[in-house]
């Protein structure tokens, strides 16, 4: 019986494989650990009169992070990233549903929720902006038709970042939820009707317990790159919905104070591995 | 039920294109404002004619061009080596690079590339910025060429094998070749990947090496104009037919 | 396999090399302060080629320089950072033999409090922050605090600047815009959280499209931004705050890392000239430090009051210093929690 494993058990391979790995593990190590092993260690020390690093080496900006001025951005981002998963959980589940029992189209259906995510991210915020500005089309328009007097606020606020964020990753839902979906055997469907389940019923008590791992998946694909966004508060919001991202990137660039900003980069990076730890073990192998 | 099912279907692919639909529509627009007014290409060639929006564009290409190439040499590397032997730290960081927020990911590099510099006349340029794609698009190389190495038949190399060849023999003459599609696939996208990038390229770029994504994040900020229009869909266009190239050679060969 | 990740690495590392043959200069510059002249003039006459490249905040570029490597060759700091850089050590010092044009420039920026020597940078342009706000709102803003009215439904900006805004608070609370009292940089700070929930979002520049549209209704702005707008559109004015308000004046200098200081005096030199300061300050509506430039422009731009106030409102405006390092570092730090807030 032949295993479509790659043969893990193929001995002979063993010393090309060592050395195949070998550029990519120095890389990583170079490119990916030594880096965050750095910030570690700035994190740990003071700020410079105008900026940079010096000794000493303090927790003072461990302490300012759990700062309840700063737990504002830390439950703001949190909730924003939550409430835009749910979003897409929500907005994603029929569309994967309806993907998933399109027998012959199904390929194309899906390639077509894909697309515009891996055109430019920064573009399609772009465009958002262009619709919701209160020069955009939406405000010009209700205003042409009298709908009302003044532009509507649809831009810089924390629904707008909502919807950017929802916008940007809902493909990253549809996938995971379509493959759970797929793999759904219709025969469960029929033995629940024959059993006497309405449609509905069928669908609470059979595809959504099924369609768990996809949606473990799902959620975890999208709730990580929310909570640590940039791109979208900073340009949705206007500068004003301030999420962690977009308060390291502040602390990097113009405000100098780089061990605060190194503290807050660790703790997004743990939180996004505890929360991959808490779902990772439930949803599907990435690689 | 499907009735409603296709109907919501509609609106939510409506709602996945609609905005950038709008924007290409608007770029054809021969006024500034969110009034239509005419058909015009003007903007389309403004953009031709920005030396600084052109210098950004070869920056970018350039970026992304050797940040493919090399990215795509270790990461078919490492895809194949991990498909052989079992190597969990190799794959967890992959994973892990994968899943790291890229704020933290660019400002953990510029603290790299900051540290270096103490010990060598460095600056920040095209190369940092070339070094920092690398490492995080190295995993979407090793995603997608694991995934194709796991629909692989093994029994070929064993073949390869009892005929007398050596392991990088069998590799280059049988599998690398099979493995074809999906590394340019892989290497379609890790330049997607990489040409789009605005947040790790702003932290580590240097005076010269912006880059488009850069100018476009400066154009957005400072209002909305037909210009970022016309480049935006031109991207659009182009990003969007690679990726539909790399998707077609993917499915090709299976 | 080998030799082509060495080509390939070869070819990033030649492309982050220069290009040799050519004379290059970096410049560093804020947003919209060079005619559209200026550069490529320089370009010809010195036949070399110019990057140019534009920030919207001084700590921006603070942030990139203070590296020592970051590629810029001139660069143009305000006053209030001038000091500090040069503490820093990321100025080169002036060689006046080679800034021969150094003389046209005004008396009162011969021998400015923040260089008295200017022998670290050369004065560029200056001018105040007040409000620039459309006719017609019910409540003209005066005074600073008439920004913390919710008269403008949301329609009003304030720089996204930190010594910008703790100047309006300060000021309010009738203080020194360049206090280094704790306490009263507390009270500022209390005062712009209070603020925050009534503004639409805090932008600098880029607001200025906006103001002109009659998108925000009043906006935190540079004197000579705002004159900018109200070239736009005739519906809007601008006011000197009864309070007080701040003066500052941009200067280029010379950064210490620089390996073309020769060519980057040529362009201060080039910069002082009377026409070419006449021209940046006539397309870029500035305020130009130049005497022989002011005297070269046209009437209607030297009688200009938001441009170059009269001697009674400039009463009520107070220069821009730099801090002493712990009053610097807690209102730096305050500024994160205000943006937090």
């Amino acid at each position: 019986m032949r295993r479509l494993s790659g043969g893990k058990e193929s001995v002979r391979f063993q010393i090309l494989a060592r050395q195949f790995a070998l550029p990519s593990t120095v890389t990583m190590i170079a490119l990916f650990y030594v880096p965050l092993l750095i910030i570690l260690a700035y994190s740990l020390l003071t700020r410079g009169p105008y900026g940079g690093v010096m000794l000493p080496l303090t927790l003072e900006s461990y302490r300012r992070v759990f700062d309840p001025l700063y737990g504002q951005i830390f439950w703001r981002s949190i909730w924003i990233a939550a409430v835009s998963t749910a979003l897409c959980l929500i907005l994603a589940f029929p569309l994967a549903f309806y993907i998933a029992r399109s027998g012959g189209r199904k390929t194309l259906l899906l390639n077509l929720v894909m697309l515009p995510f891996w055109t430019s991210f920064l573009i399609r915020t772009y465009a958002w902006m262009f619709l919701l500005r209160d020069t955009g089309l939406i405000n010009t328009a209700l205003l042409a038709v009298h709908a009302i007097r003044e532009p509507l606020p649809l831009l810089f606020n924390d629904g707008a970042v909502i919807l950017g964020l929802v916008y940007g990753y809902l493909p990253f839902m549809v996938l995971p939820l379509y493959a759970t979906l797929e793999k759904l055997d219709d025969s469960l469907l029929q033995a629940a009707a024959d059993l006497g389940a309405t449609p509905w019923v069928a669908f609470w008590r059979v595809v959504i317990p099924l369609s768990k791992p996809g949606a473990v998946a799902g959620s975890l694909l999208v709730f990580i790159p929310c909570l640590g966004a940039y791109l979208t508060p900073d340009l949705m919001g206007g500068g004003k919905t301030v999420m962690i991202g977009n308060l390291v990137q502040n602390q990097f660039t113009t405000a100098r104070d780089w061990p605060f900003g190194a503290a807050f980069s660790l703790l997004l990076m743990l939180i996004v591995l505890g929360t991959t730890r808490v779902l990772g073990k439930r949803g599907e192998e990435l690689l | 039920m499907r009735r409603l099912l296709a109907v919501y279907a509609g609106i939510a692919y409506l709602f996945l294109y609609a905005p950038l639909a709008v924007l290409a529509v608007f770029s054809f627009n021969a006024s500034k404002i969110a009034v239509w007014q005419g058909f015009t290409l003007h903007w389309y060639g403004s953009v031709f004619h920005n030396p600084a929006l052109l210098e950004g564009t070869l920056n970018s290409l350039v970026i992304a061009g050797a940040a493919t190439v090399i990215s795509t040499i270790l990461g078919t590397l490492a895809g194949y080596a991990i498909w052989k032997r079992r190597m969990p730290w190799l794959t967890n960081s992959l994973y892990l690079s994968l899943l790291s927020p890229e704020i933290v990911t660019g400002v953990s590099l510029l603290a790299f590339f900051a540290w270096v510099f103490r010990f060598g006349h460095v600056q920040l340029g095209m190369h940092t910025v070339i070094l920092a794609h690398i490492s995080f698009s190295l995993a979407y190389v090793v995603l997608v060429i694991l995934a194709r190495l796991r629909t692989f038949d093994p029994t070929l190399e064993e073949a390869g094998l009892d005929l007398g060849a050596t392991e990088w023999e069998v590799f280059r003459r049988i599998t690398a070749p099979m493995l074809l599609p999906g590394i340019v696939a892989a290497a379609l996208l890790c330049f997607t990947v990489s040409f789009d990038d605005y947040v790790i390229t702003s932290l580590v770029a240097g005076v010269d090496s912006e880059t488009l994504p850069m100018m476009v994040y400066a154009m957005a900020r400072k209002g909305v104009s037909p210009e970022v229009n016309a480049l935006s869909v031109m991207i659009t266009v182009g990003l969007g037919s690679l990726i539909l190239t790399a998707g077609r050679l993917e499915r090709r060969g299976r | 396999m080998k030799r082509r990740t060495f080509l390939a690495a070869a070819a990033g590392v030649g492309l982050g090399c220069e290009r040799r043959g050519e004379r290059r200069l970096n410049v560093y510059n804020w947003e919209n302060y060079a005619a559209s002249s200026t550069i490529p003039h320089f370009e010809r006459e010195f036949r070399c080629r110019v990057r140019y490249a534009t920030y919207g905040s001084a700590e921006e570029m603070l942030a990139k320089v203070m590296t020592g490597n970051s590629g810029w060759d001139v660069v143009f700091p305000s006053n209030s950072f001038v000091e500090p850089m040069r503490d820093l050590a990321l100025l080169a010092p002036l060689d006046h033999a080679r800034l021969s044009n150094v003389e046209n420039l005004d008396a009162r920026f011969r021998a400015p409090v923040w260089d008295p020597s200017l022998r670290w940078c050369v004065p560029y342009m200056y001018s105040a922050t007040g409000i620039v706000y459309s006719k017609s709102v019910s409540r003209q803003p005066l005074a600073w605090a008439d920004l913390w009215s919710d008269s403008y439904g949301h329609r009003v900006t304030m720089l996204d600047d930190p010594a910008e805004v703790f100047a309006a608070c300060l000021k309010r609370l009738g203080a020194s815009l360049n206090s280094g009292d704790a306490r009263e940089l507390k009270q500022a700070r209390d005062l712009a959280i209070q603020q925050k929930h009534l503004l639409r979002a805090y932008l600098s520049e880029e607001v200025r499209d906006q103001v002109a549209a009659g998108d925000v209704l009043a906006a935190q702005m540079w004197a000579q931004v705002a004159q900018v707008a109200m070239d736009q559109s005739s519906n809007l004015a601008f006011s000197f705050p009864a309070e007080g308000f701040a003066l500052y004046a941009d200067n280029c200098a010379i950064l210490r890392e620089s390996k073309r200081q020769d060519l980057a005096h040529e362009f201060l030199n080039y910069l002082l000239r009377p026409a070419v300061a006449a021209a940046i300050a006539t397309e870029m509506r500035t305020a130009t430090v130049n005497r022989a430039a002011h005297a070269l422009l046209p009437e209607a731009q030297r009688e200009n009051a938001v441009l170059y106030p009269a001697a009674e409102t400039l009463q009520r405006g107070e220069w821009f210093a730099a801090l002493p390092i712990t009053a610097q570092r807690l209102r730096d730090r305050y500024w994160t929690e205000i943006k937090s807030a």
